[in-house]
């Protein structure tokens, strides 16, 4: 065998021994948390306080649009945790007696948001409809949804007369999660995007406001996915994201979760 | 072919049984997914027409650039060998091993409002991220790759004597390159147009990301199953269906078009008739 044919082999018994040392182990249970793309960052640090709480437990966690996150789990992937930025996307799980026991995790906004330079001197939010791109989420997953919504609200409740349609023409592109519409503005690419009030990260986009009267409430709801692999987990996770400790870390996020009230 | 084969007559066929499941079966299922009334139903949606038009269209338009600007750099390839035409040949493969996604960020970063060329562009008062021309610039660079390969290979096939032949004769070079060279190496720039205007059809990765995603103007038929995926998956699935049929529909005539030009011109150009092999390259 040629040298290079004996390092190769090398290097196939070394990556065959360390997969096997991967999967070999299972110390730590795994608990999957499918949540939606604008809780990156907030659950990501929640993760790591559950884990200091459970060493136990090892938190996987999916980001993407609720829809995409729904769609995966009515095809069958393994979750414990659902968390839907909106309620129509988690009351289809329940309907169908894939997610049980859902409550209200945490409150959130819209904003508008611009590169830092300004190209297109947005200062309000009836300027969106002179911008030469927007970027929105599709009709389908959450902020998409609420943008349309706070659109609408505009025209009806804010006395914009032709605002929704004017606005809609200057779309150039609907993205798949709020991540995916900030990156456009972030990369300079749109001139505005709409997304949440947390994802305005100061410093990489500035923000605009949304008027009170248009603007809406975007309802976070997280529930335990039937058949989960990890029910006992799941449920602790459930408490931990409602206890005092996890709505720290949510409001640190941006998210409003002083809800006294579920539902 | 005789009766009552033995096994070890058969032994090609069954090794070869396993490849040709896994590339068949899920293309069976899709087709068994789907009832005649899903498939009007993924017809009907108002994703569908668009979707359909926009993707016919560019990538009419990045076939038709890629084979005017690819054949004369598989002429050039295929006619200087060298270290110079080796690296320009790896260059050329790149995109083919490049993810799509990091292709559409290196566009980004070439023809973005921010990129390299971007203040230049707009200075000339153009835009390419989220125009149909995005979409055609994101086919054109992870197309273009298996049209130059299949070409350059054509190319290398043809017996330079009887391009020196022609040139005696008193044909110019250009006018050899079009009467010789061209219609010897036609079957195989053929099936490499088929496999480059699949590739393009297929495109999702890079013009995701480069020209976004607008019903009508960016949105081809991948972006539209992926969109329509994640509201009625009956819908995608319909329109899945749709694309595959219609990539069929289209392949297959251009897979029995070099056959039939090769029985048509009689052409002495080795494995003409099989020019898929030749994309894979010396």
């Amino acid at each position: 065998m040629s040298k290079a044919g004996r390092s190769l082999l090398r290097l196939f018994v070394w990556a065959a021994g360390a997969a096997a040392c991967a999967s070999g182990t299972p110390e730590r249970e795994p608990l999957r948390v499918f949540a939606a793309s604008s809780l990156t960052e907030a659950f990501q640090e929640m993760a790591a306080a559950f884990e200091t709480a459970s060493p136990d437990t090892d938190v996987v966690l999916v980001f993407a649009g609720s829809q995409a996150l729904r769609l995966q789990i009515e095809q069958g992937a393994q979750a414990d945790i659902f968390v839907s930025a909106n309620h129509g996307h988690m009351e289809s799980l329940t309907r169908g007696g894939l997610v049980s026991a859902e409550r209200v995790l945490a409150e959130n906004e819209l904003v508008v948001i611009v590169p830092p330079d300004n190209p297109a001197g947005v200062e309000s939010f009836g300027d969106l409809a002179k911008v030469e791109r927007l970027v929105i989420g599709t009709a389908n997953v959450p902020v998409g949804a609420y943008t349309r919504e706070a659109l609408r609200r505009a025209e009806t409740d804010g006395g914009l007369p032709g605002f929704e349609a004017a606005v809609m023409g200057r779309v150039v592109s609907e993205e798949h999660n709020v991540r995916l519409v900030r990156a456009k503005v972030e990369l300079g690419e749109a001139d505005a995007a709409i997304v949440y009030r947390t994802d305005a990260v100061p410093g990489r986009v500035r923000t605009v406001q949304v008027p009170p009267g248009v603007n809406v409430r975007a309802r976070y709801l997280i529930g335990v996915v039937a058949g989960a692999g990890n029910p006992a987990a799941a449920e602790r996770w459930v408490g931990f994201v409602s206890s005092p400790e996890g709505r720290r870390i949510l409001s640190r996020h941006g998210f409003l979760s002083d809800i006294t009230t579920a539902q | 072919m005789t009766r009552g084969r033995s096994l070890t007559e058969r032994a090609p066929f069954l090794a070869a049984v396993p490849m040709l499941l896994i590339l068949a079966v899920p293309l069976v299922a899709l087709a068994g997914a789907s009832s005649p009334g899903d498939l009007a139903a993924g017809a009907r949606n108002p994703l569908f027409g668009p979707a359909l038009w926009l993707s016919t269209r560019t990538t009419l338009v990045s076939l038709a650039v890629v084979v005017l600007a690819g054949t004369p750099l598989a002429w050039w390839m295929a006619s200087r060998p060298g270290r110079r035409s080796r690296i320009v040949e790896s260059l050329v493969d790149l995109p083919i091993v490049v993810p799509p996604a990091v292709m559409g960020i290196a566009l980004l970063e070439a023809f973005g409002r921010n990129g390299l060329f971007g203040p230049a562009l707009s200075s000339l008062g153009l835009h390419i991220p989220f125009t149909t021309a995005a979409v055609v610039t994101a086919q054109i660079v992870v197309s273009a790759p298996f049209y130059i390969q299949a070409s350059a290979t054509a190319f290398r096939r043809v017996d330079e004597d009887l391009l020196i032949v022609a040139r005696t004769l008193g044909h110019s070079g250009s006018s050899a390159f079009f009467r010789v060279a061209v219609p010897l190496a036609l079957p195989g720039m053929v099936a490499g147009a088929a496999l480059c205007w699949a590739r393009a059809l297929g495109e999702f990765g890079a013009t995701l990301l480069f020209a976004g995603n607008l019903p009508g103007t960016t949105q081809t038929m991948p972006l539209a199953i992926y969109t329509a995926l994640e509201s009625d998956a009956r819908v995608a699935v319909a329109l899945s269906l749709v694309l595959v049929g219609a990539s069929a529909f289209l392949l297959f005539p251009l897979r029995t078009v070099p056959a039939l030009i090769v029985r048509r011109f009689g052409t002495g150009n080795p494995g003409g008739g099989r020019p898929v092999r030749g994309i894979a390259g010396p």
